[in-house]
């Protein structure tokens, strides 16, 4: 960390004190945070679910482990939590895709319409495993894919042990795997992990 | 392919999200209103309606950068503050002495002012009313009867649509209503006066219960400055305990002493008082000669933070009478 860019940590600790220096976790998180959280809902629903995430993290940065430098996989897990409140929101546009082939999550940023097409087919498939997994399994794999986050960070995050995100992921690869295996047979034959 | 790269193009059109003005206002919004009931009355619903929503873009984005807001300098040291206080304390107990019997009420008369806010507007409410409290237990028990008086604009505001609602009332008086649907405050908010007959009469003792699980949140004294008016709107504190009150009032840190203050009913005083987070003094006003307490007074002392001119008045209350009675009015 550089002087002029003290870590997570610090900005919280001294919000405690100070609260409105809290704007700055927003300042360097909410831009990457409502990505995940529009990628997971849809546009709609991403205002309301991103702006009681942080407001969430400003009420609870007291009890915050000053002892992580990174506030992301904090802000993560609780996006994550509030986004468990709209699961029919999720299940329904995943449904579509997979249904229609019609995303009407990414449909706002789409333009180039023609090179969708041949990726529909992967697209399709992977909604419908998506949508197919356990609630618990399918946010533990979007935070280590999407939310780039380790093993480690997923488990703190969410609140749960290491052993159970690793678990968790293994066997979400596994229904993802079946549900793409008439896409991409040789899908079937990697079993390497890459986090953890 | 490996799945986990599939995943990861999986609606990776979703750019980054730059926009957050949305959020960030509401942000803000949060991060200046503490979860606690009684500081609306205080005015800090105005100052975050005008100052810092407006001034979410730079507060946002420039946050890091900005050094910590110095405290206003006070009116007046604060030895002169304690004074007004201690001059309360020992003229508590110059007058006669109500005592209220359990089973009875206590019928209190005021007026006051405050921010209103609706669709983005704001305004300046002002009422006068009657309420009637068990003398033990909650407000549910109570009756309120309440009359508009005309709605004034926020300084440097125009007076909204929104307020008009509340002009078409004016003068009509209301009819006796339960004065609260629930009150659930904490038990170390209570006001009536089973309780605070009960606590204590030491200066150290009230400072503790002003203090009680105030968030260390880094406006413990203004919190407990608010306290302190929480025992004084429409709350009647027997003498020794009115007396530990101003003792331990002033005891908190940021009191100051305001000259001329004046209450919501035009009577004029000596206040103190302590700025809060959003640059309004809130004022608590005594009577020069006798140091009854007359009411409180909100006056802008940081046009930004409070997002209306400096001296200009947001919130007021007048303590016009109180007296016990067996029985409140019927509700209809």
């Amino acid at each position: 960390m550089s002087e002029t860019s003290p870590a997570d940590s610090a900005v919280i600790a001294r919000s405690r004190q100070e609260p409105e220096v809290f704007a700055e976790i927003f300042r360097r998180h909410a831009p990457e945070i409502k990505r995940f959280v529009i990628r997971r809902l849809g546009l709609d629903d991403a205002e309301d679910v991103v702006a009681e995430t942080f407001l969430t993290a400003f009420r609870q940065r007291g009890r915050y482990d000053l002892a992580r430098h990174s506030a992301l996989p904090w802000l993560y897990g609780i996006a994550t939590n509030l986004v468990g409140r709209h699961k029919r929101t999720e299940a329904r546009q995943l449904n579509l895709l997979a249904r229609t082939g019609v995303d009407p999550v990414t449909e706002p940023f789409t333009s180039r319409s023609d090179e969708r097409l041949s990726a529909q087919a992967v697209q399709r498939n992977l909604a419908a495993a998506l949508v197919a997994l356990p609630a618990g399994h399918r946010d533990v794999l979007l935070l280590v894919t999407w939310g780039g986050l380790t093993y480690t960070e997923t488990a703190e995050a969410l609140g749960i042990r290491v052993g159970t995100v690793r678990s968790r992921v293994n066997r979400a690869r596994a229904k993802i795997r079946e549900e793409l295996g008439g896409a991409d047979p040789t899908a079937l034959v990697n079993e390497e992990v890459r986090h953890g | 392919m490996d799945e986990l790269v599939q995943l990861n193009d999986f609606r990776s059109e979703v750019p980054a999200q730059e926009d957050l003005r949305a959020e960030a206002e509401r942000l803000m919004a949060g991060m200046s209103a503490p979860a606690r009931p009684d500081l609306r009355r205080l005015g800090l619903r105005a100052a975050l309606a005008g100052g810092l929503a407006a001034a979410v873009g730079a507060a946002v984005f420039l946050v890091q950068s900005r050094p910590a807001p110095a405290p206003p300098p006070p009116l007046i040291r604060t030895v002169a503050a304690v004074e007004v206080l201690s001059r309360a304390a020992e003229h508590a107990g110059s007058r006669p002495e109500l005592r209220p019997r359990p089973g009875q009420f206590l019928v209190y008369e005021s007026q006051s002012m405050d921010t209103s806010e609706e669709d983005g507007e704001i305004w300046l409410s002002r009422s006068r009313r009657t309420i009637w409290l068990p003398v033990e237990g909650s407000a549910v028990k109570g009756v309120l009867r309440e009359e508009l008086l005309a709605p004034l604009p926020y300084p440097g505001h125009p007076l909204p649509s929104a307020a008009r609602a509340e002009q078409a009332l004016v003068g009509r008086p209301g009819r006796p209503e339960r004065a609260a649907d629930f009150d659930d405050r904490a038990e170390f908010l209570r006001n009536d006066y089973a309780y605070v007959s009960k606590l204590p009469t030491d200066t150290e003792g009230m400072r503790r219960h002003l203090y009680t699980r105030v968030p260390n949140d880094g406006l413990q004294d203004y919190e407990a400055w608010n306290r302190v008016g929480g025992l004084l709107d429409e709350s009647y504190l027997p003498a020794a305990q009115r007396a530990a009150l101003f003792r331990a009032a002033a005891t908190i840190p940021g009191v100051v002493t305001v000259k001329e203050a004046q209450d919501a009913a035009g009577r004029e005083g000596i206040a103190a008082a302590m700025v809060s987070p959003n640059g309004v003094r809130e004022e608590y006003v005594f009577d020069r000669k006798t140091y009854d307490y007359l009411g409180r007074r909100g006056v802008v002392v940081d046009a930004e933070l409070a997002g209306a001119p400096v001296g200009s008045v947001v919130s007021s209350s007048a303590q016009l009478k109180v007296g016990v009675v067996d029985r409140p009015p019927a509700v209809e």
